[in-house]
């Protein structure tokens, strides 16, 4: 049997992290939770996850894009699959959201709350899991 | 409250007898006294050490002491300004009070009568500062409530949807359909909520005039056109043909800011797929002329009773029906009559009932100066 794919997951919501961590690990994977950045980032180096989802606005508007920054300034960092996650929708027609430039890629910005089926689905795609083409 | 613990006092005066007589005075009482014997000494001084009360004589040789006032009345708003004078006379001191002056002091005066005046500025500048304080303090926690609502209201909201997510995804197949059936149920009053709290944050945002960004010359039938490709997946979902018909080639340009009128053709637009039911028909249309562009929106959906039709852009007024699909927030139609009005613009509603309703968006052109519109009707053919 393959080991698990894991799963960092950032939110300053605990009860955010406890129900996401649920639909994640009945997709099959291990969930690593952290409540603010600082620990997220921590994690992720002592950890070395397969992928991160990352709240957008915690302590601070944002705090999820320096999150974002730090994590792919590591080692482990720069090829891994990084989600955004935002209360307000940043893709529809009033948020048109477009990370700067030279911003570090963002592999999905996802709006919460985040169905089950939609979130699975884009993990899979990243992970390699291929499900169908 | 925050304060000095004794009042700093400025005296510009070119008389050495004065600035000696008042430093006396107002030291006996306790205040901290500098001085100036000139204008531009006294000006260098208030910005260095900003005194909360200057005393300024008005006949000086070089900067005139109306000059100082003016300056620093302008410079530093807090400071309280004490003119004196040698020769009262009404004119001058109405002159020093308009360049921003709070008082007077004829010369010649006594101890008392200084004290006097400068225990009125002190109170005066305590009440400047108390005043300012509390502003601050309400645009603060009207801000801060704006926030609060934002995100303490919501992410709750957003939790709770997470969790049924969670529960859906969880329990899966154990769930039978009344169970499923609950938890959409949940969902969509959840949803509805939300929504309701974004609405009413919208509004007040418009009431601060932070809503409306910064309005360019545009072209309706570019927000027509992505109007209709957001709506097409909802229209096509519920059943309904959404249809654009008799479109100009061309519309003059109108003053708008492009994301809130998105957004007002969208909740029009979306109240149709609400009340229109399965095979019905959405239609946009516009027209021009040089003065106007009026968009319709049409549907054949439930229409609104006459008696309920001068209400519906009220706050918080629902026509209820059976045909409604989905629960509105009540703000959607106040939302869109407030934008229009932002953009001198206006909003209106006819409707038959059982027949459908149309919604009529009436802009004012962007003209630009000595430019005519309706360049494509020809100089003789102007429509009447």
């Amino acid at each position: 049997m393959t080991a698990k794919k894991r799963i960092l997951l950032i939110d300053d919501d605990k009860d955010f992290l406890i129900a996401t961590k649920l639909i994640l690990e009945k997709g099959g994977y291990e969930v690593f939770l952290a409540e603010d950045g600082k620990t997220g980032v921590e994690i992720w180096k002592s950890v070395a996850p397969d992928l991160a989802i990352i709240d957008l606005m915690m302590e601070t508007w944002g705090e999820g894009f320096s999150v974002l920054s730090r994590i792919r300034a590591t080692d482990t960092g720069k090829d891994t699959p990084l989600f955004l996650l935002s209360a307000v929708d940043l893709q529809g027609p009033y948020n048109s959201f477009e990370p700067p430039p030279e911003f570090p890629k963002v592999n999905a910005v996802m709006q919460k709350p985040v169905k089950a089926e939609d979130l699975l689905r884009r993990i899979a795609q990243e992970l390699g899991g291929k499900m169908m083409s | 409250m925050m304060q000095r613990p004794s009042p700093l006092i400025l005296i510009i005066d070119d008389e050495e007898s004065i600035r000696d007589g008042c430093r006396q005075a107002l030291e006996k009482l306790g205040y901290a006294v500098l001085d100036a014997g000139d204008g531009n000494e006294g000006i260098k001084i208030a910005r260095e050490a900003k005194p909360d009360i200057a005393l300024i004589d008005l006949k000086m040789p070089g900067i005139s002491g109306m000059e100082i006032i003016e300056i620093l009345s302008r410079d530093l708003p807090d400071m309280v300004l004490v003119m004196i004078t040698g020769y009262a006379t009404i004119v001058s001191a109405v002159e020093a009070i308009q360049k921003g002056a709070y008082d007077y002091l004829p010369k010649p005066f006594s101890p008392d009568q200084l004290r006097a005046v400068t225990q009125r500025a002190i109170e005066h500048r305590n009440l400047k500062i108390e005043t300012r304080r509390l502003r601050e303090e309400k645009d603060r926690m009207e801000k801060s409530f704006i926030t609060f609502v934002s995100h303490e209201m919501r992410s709750p909201l957003v939790v709770i949807r997470q969790y049924l997510e969670a529960l859906k995804a969880v329990a899966g197949d154990r769930l039978n359909r009344d169970m499923t059936e609950i938890i959409e149920r949940c969902c969509a009053r959840i949803q509805n909520l939300e929504t309701m709290v974004e609405h009413w944050l919208d509004i007040r945002k418009i009431g601060e005039g932070a809503f409306v960004g910064k309005k360019e010359p545009l072209d309706l039938l570019y927000i027509i056109g992505r109007t209709a490709e957001e709506m097409a997946p909802i229209c096509k979902a519920n059943g309904l043909q959404l249809e654009i018909m008799d479109l100009p080639e061309k519309i003059p340009e109108i003053l708008g800011d492009p994301e809130s009128l998105l957004r007002v053709f969208i909740n029009i637009i979306g109240n149709a797929t609400k009340y229109t039911p399965e095979n019905g028909k959405i239609s946009i249309s516009a027209k021009s002329d040089d003065y106007h562009v009026t968009v319709r929106i049409s549907d054949t959906g439930a229409g609104i009773p006459a008696d309920k039709l001068p209400f519906i852009f009220e706050p918080f007024y629902r026509v209820r029906g059976k045909e409604e699909r989905q629960r509105g927030s009540g703000l959607g139609l106040t939302f869109c009559k407030r934008i229009m009005e932002l953009h001198g613009g206006e909003i209106a509603a006819s409707s038959v009932e059982g027949q459908g309703s149309t919604f009529l968006l009436k802009f004012p052109t962007h003209m630009q100066p000595g430019q005519r519109m309706g360049s494509r009707t020809t100089p003789s053919g102007r429509k009447g």
